[in-house]
């Protein structure tokens, strides 16, 4: 568990990050969302022990992490732009993490260097920068290390690489329990991916959730009603956040057990109704909502 | 705990970064170093080939043999060479090793990683030691067997090469640590590389600054004992192990604690730590601000000791460098332009500051240039006057060891004068007529017919604490209490012992320990004839010749004309000398001479060159003179036809005496008078009254009696003299003011009036 107690780093007076608060639990994929400049990569920088918070604790299994070997042993940092040393190759660079890393997997680093198609011979400073991505994430996999922290490391990374990706990581997850913390500005990024988010703005953070327990609290229907007090009645006993009405067609997103939900529209005089499945969008504009936030306004522009 | 397997895995990973460095010191010591020991054998053998020709074999393998050691001492010993490239191979060693910390992504790449941050510094660090050393012993290994082959190694170039070894370890350590706390202090390569130059310049330019405004400002300063060499510098040290070890290690450890206060974000800015760039943005400033204002008095001939002409200029500068200096650095520390107009405080600051230190030195608040140190505080002075009683050669001085000296060198270390309480007098007392002198210059102007006559000393007091007080003053050695004084002074045993070469007892030993290798001869003459005198003769003749010494005072001194000089000769054989001959091009011996005048009134030492056959005084024979030509500048006619013509022109008002002289004005009036002379009884007279140039063309320290500087002989020698052998056909003669023969004043003055 990486725990985050009230760290707060300043660059030239200025805060880039203020008294964050932040779990993060193992085996799950961590999303952390916010605007440029909200503080993404110097709360990653942080517990990849590289910054020093100027207030607070960051702990790795209970471990303070900065300039602490054991507890950088458990992570692995790929930053927003990884490094590669000059005129290295897969090879060079596989040789230099086996020295740092001694749990690096070296059989599954070649094999999945061929399964992506990147030529280990091939020197890393011809690579593209979705490769040099690719071939980051690949050192961070096998490196053997618990917590793989990416900074918008998918951004760049087409669909098909994304789903492989993914794939490793569940697969990963499976096996020895690995938990990526994925920085992003990109809310559709993460959405296939996380597990659970935590919203950045301004150096502080604005929600940490599960991503089901929000999907489970708040609802989407579709449906056309009867009557105008039909559909009155319905909405005045509905907590309801969205009402979009084109023509007869309510578009309802409500907070609620999907279950309670729904019986009240079997109950309700409908020609129909149907529950829509909630994109991650809708999920945070509904969220931030509450703590006074306009999201389309720091995600989504 | 450090994994020992592990820790050589990092350093072999870390070494594999630093592969295009390890190639170009591979190049220089273990391809270059070599070859050119080769080089330089090959070529003391071809160049000694003549020494076969000149010398029995024996003997000329025998000199060949020390000029390949000397010449293997030389290339493997300590060198200016090695030194520079062992100062850049730091550099780029310190640079290199640390420039991760310059990159944001390297530094989360390597700060990512699992390894202490001290393991990492360790790491670097050792691998840029061994990157200097690995090649260096191998280069030096393989040079010594390239110079073992050729016969041209023994203990001494095994000692030479050894020592500049350790001592160029020691100084890459001293210089790789100055560049590795330039790095950590610093945050881009161009900043370090400008922070590397101020810490090795930085004491030198505030010495060479704090010397130059005492230069200024100050009339009694003395730079004799300021040292603007600076102390912290490894540059200065390396002759010192110790001091390099000392220095290294102190540097290296700040350097360390700086690394681990180094935040990771410093990466890309101009300094890593906030809090020091105000203190080393008016740190820099000032002194440059100084150094540039010094520079331009220097370049207008500001001399506020006389006037305050061209101040506006130095004033103007200092604002100048200040302003722009510090927009300047703003500027760097920004990165942007628009820092120009940031943290005026700063300016405020520096100029304050600046002005501050200014006015230190040009109103003397220290107290600095009339000091004269309390009589009780002073254990005792040296009084140095500037090469009195000195002969053409001047005062050649040696230490103990055999070493040379400077006259100043000399009286500061053997010259321990116990009466304080007349030189503190006359310092006194000259500095208070100096000082009004210069104000009456100031107020009427400089008066030629002035009755003051300045001599330049230096005195240097040693005080019981054991600090040294040096200043310089001005003695007016026409006043009768100065004069009277200076006898006092310049009496005394411990003056004399301290001052006159002749009465030194290294001289002594220097004497007694004369062998093959130091030859030493001595002459007696007036400048024309001589005669040498054997070495014992000339130990009994040092011996009665100090006994007059101790008998003369500054009075009687400027009193005389010397009649003779008695000068030994001391030739040093350099041949197996080992820096001397390497190169086969440099003499095989170093002849010094010390001089010494003999007055009218030594006595005993006139009677004894008497006795001995030796005596002669400074005039000539007659009958060695085939002909005398006198030359009269008649210089006052000249200046009078030069300011006639000017005024004639109409330039007279605007024109002052150096201007006439740039403009070649009295150049073209020639009142040079030439005058022949070939009669006997002319001849006679004539050479009673002149002296020869040996004699009296020295420095009138004294202002006693002097030459005339208006007339010039030249006395041509019989083609049968000894003289015309020794000489050549002719040598100049002077004669002595107020001696001119009334004949040859009359024949030789200009008549072509206008």
């Amino acid at each position: 568990m990486i725990e985050l107690r009230n760290i707060t780093k300043s660059f030239d007076k200025m805060k880039a990050v203020d008294n964050v608060s932040v779990t993060i639990r193992e085996n799950t994929v961590f999303g952390l969302i916010g605007t440029n400049g909200a503080g993404k990569s110097t709360v990653l920088r942080m517990i990849a022990g590289v910054l020093e918070p100027e207030q607070g604790e960051i702990a790795i299994d209970g471990i303070p992490v900065f300039d602490n070997m054991d507890a950088k042993k458990k992570l692995y940092f790929i930053a927003d732009e990884p490094y590669f040393f000059a005129n290295c190759n897969a090879v060079d660079m596989q040789k230099y993490l086996i020295s740092v890393y001694p749990e690096f997997a070296v059989e599954d680093f070649y094999n999945y260097l061929v399964n992506f198609g990147l030529d280990k011979k091939r020197k890393v400073n011809t690579y593209s920068k979705g490769m040099r991505k690719q071939l980051a994430l690949i050192c961070g996999i096998c490196s053997g290390a618990k917590y793989l922290l990416c900074d918008e490391t998918f951004d760049g990374l087409d669909p098909v690489m994304r789903q492989g990706i993914k794939s490793i990581f569940a697969s990963e997850m499976e096996r020895r329990g690995m938990t990526p913390v994925i920085a992003s500005h990109n809310l559709r990024e993460l959405e296939d991916i996380c597990d659970h988010v935590g919203l950045l703005h301004k150096g502080g953070v604005l929600l940490s959730k599960d991503l089901e327990d929000m999907k489970c609290n708040i609802q989407k229907i579709q449906c056309v009603f009867k009557t105008i007090e039909d559909e009155a009645k319905v909405i005045s006993s509905l907590d309801i956040m969205k009402n979009e009405k084109r023509g007869s067609l309510n578009v309802l997103t409500v907070r609620g057990n999907k279950a309670e939900i729904l019986a009240i529209f079997a109950t309700a005089n409908t020609v129909f109704f149907e529950a829509l499945p909630l994109s991650l969008e809708e999920i945070f504009i509904s969220e931030t909502e509450v703590v006074g936030y306009d999201i389309k306004k720091l995600i989504l522009g | 705990m450090i994994s020992k397997s592990s820790f050589l895995v990092d350093m072999k990973e870390n070494n594999k970064r630093r592969l295009w460095v390890w190639s170009i010191f591979l190049l220089i010591f273990v391809v270059l170093f070599p070859a050119f020991t080769a080089l330089l054998l090959n070529r003391i053998t071809s160049y000694s080939g003549w020494l076969f020709e000149s010398y029995e074999k024996e003997i000329a393998g025998q000199i060949l043999h020390e000029r390949l050691i000397a010449g293997m001492c030389s290339i493997l010993g300590e060198s200016g060479l090695m030194k520079g490239i062992t100062a850049s191979a730091a550099l780029i060693s310190a640079v290199q090793g640390f420039s991760y910390l310059y990159s944001r992504k390297k530094i989360d790449f390597y700060m990512g990683m699992p390894m202490k941050r001290k393991r990492r510094f360790l790491n670097i660090w050792l691998n840029g030691i061994l990157l200097y050393i690995v090649p260096y012993l191998t280069g030096l290994i393989i040079s010594i067997l390239i110079a073992a082959q050729s016969e041209a190694v023994d203990k001494r170039v095994l000692y030479e090469a050894g020592t500049a070894l350790y001592t160029n370890i020691l100084f890459y350590l001293c210089i790789y640590h100055i560049a590795i706390l330039a790095v950590m202090l610093t945050g881009n390569i161009i900043i370090t590389g400008f922070g590397f130059l101020v810490f090795c310049l930085y004491e030198y330019v505030v010495r060479m600054v704090l010397a130059g405004y005492k230069y200024l400002f100050f009339q009694y300063f003395c730079s004799y004992g300021t040292k603007t060499e600076p102390v912290f510098s490894p540059f200065f040290m390396y002759q010192s192990p110790v001091k390099l070890f000392i220095f290294a290690a102190i540097i290296g450890i700040f350097a360390y604690i700086c690394y681990l206060k180094r935040p990771a974000e410093a990466a890309g800015r101009s300094m890593t730590f906030e809090v020091t760039k105000p203190v080393i943005k008016i740190l820099l400033i000032v002194p440059t601000a100084l150094l540039a204002g010094w520079l331009i008095a220097d370049a207008v001939g500001f001399n506020p000791n006389s006037s305050m002409d061209g101040i506006g200029y130095v004033l103007f500068t200092l604002v100048l460098v200040i302003v722009i200096g510090s927009a300047l650095i703003q500027v760097i520390y920004e990165f942007d332009i628009r820092g120009v107009f940031h943290k005026k405080s700063h300016i405020v600051i520096s100029g304050v500051l600046t002005a501050f230190i200014f006015i230190v030195f040009r109103y003397d608040l220290m107290g600095y240039d009339g000091y004269i140190p309390e009589q009780k505080a002073i254990e005792s002075v040296a009084f140095v006057p500037d090469s009195y009683d000195m002969t053409w050669e001047g005062g050649t001085y040696f230490d103990r060891d055999g070493s040379f000296m400077t006259e100043l060198e000399y009286a500061d270390k053997y010259m321990q004068l116990s009466n304080v309480e007349d030189v503190c007098e006359l310092a006194e007392l000259s500095m208070k007529e100096y000082d009004q002198f210069l104000e009456q210059v100031k107020k009427e102007g400089y008066d030629e017919g002035q009755d003051e006559y300045w001599s330049y000393a230096t005195l240097i007091y040693h005080m019981k604490n054991g600090r040294d007080v040096i200043r310089s003053v001005w003695v007016n050695v026409n006043n009768d209490k100065t004069v009277h004084l200076l006898d006092s002074i310049m009496g005394s045993g411990e003056f004399k012992k301290g001052y006159m070469p002749g009465a030194s007892e290294n001289l002594d030993r220097i004497l007694e320990q004369a062998d093959t290798k130091r030859k030493i001869s001595a002459v007696y003459g007036n400048g024309i004839y001589t005669k040498k005198m054997s070495e014992t003769e000339t130990k009994d003749f040092l011996e009665v010749y100090r006994k007059d010494l101790a008998s003369a005072n500054f009075s009687k001194v400027r009193e005389s004309i010397p009649q003779a000089m008695f000068s030994l000769n001391i030739e040093e054989n350099v041949l197996d000398d080992i820096y001397g001959t390497w190169q086969g091009i440099s003499s095989s011996s170093r002849i010094h001479t010390i001089s010494v005048f003999i007055y009218p009134f030594y006595e005993e030492s006139i009677a004894w060159l008497k006795e001995h056959g030796y005596y002669m005084n400074c005039q000539l024979n007659a009958e060695d003179v085939a002909r005398v030509q006198v030359i009269n500048h008649n210089s006052a006619e000249q200046e009078r036809l030069a300011e006639k013509r000017s005024t004639v022109s109409g330039a007279a008002a605007v024109m002052n005496d150096a201007e006439i002289d740039i403009y070649g004005d009295s150049e073209a009036i020639d009142t040079r008078v030439y005058t022949d002379y070939t009669k006997q009884d002319e001849i006679e007279r004539i050479v009673e009254c002149v002296y020869p140039d040996e004699i009296v063309y020295a420095y009138n320290w004294d202002g006693g009696k002097d030459y005339d500087r208006d007339y010039e002989v030249i006395v041509y020698f019989r083609a049968d003299s000894e003289l015309n052998r020794e000489y050549g056909s002719y040598a100049y003669y002077y004669f002595m003011e107020d001696q001119i023969p009334d004949f040859v004043e009359e024949d030789t003055r200009y008549t072509n009036r206008r």
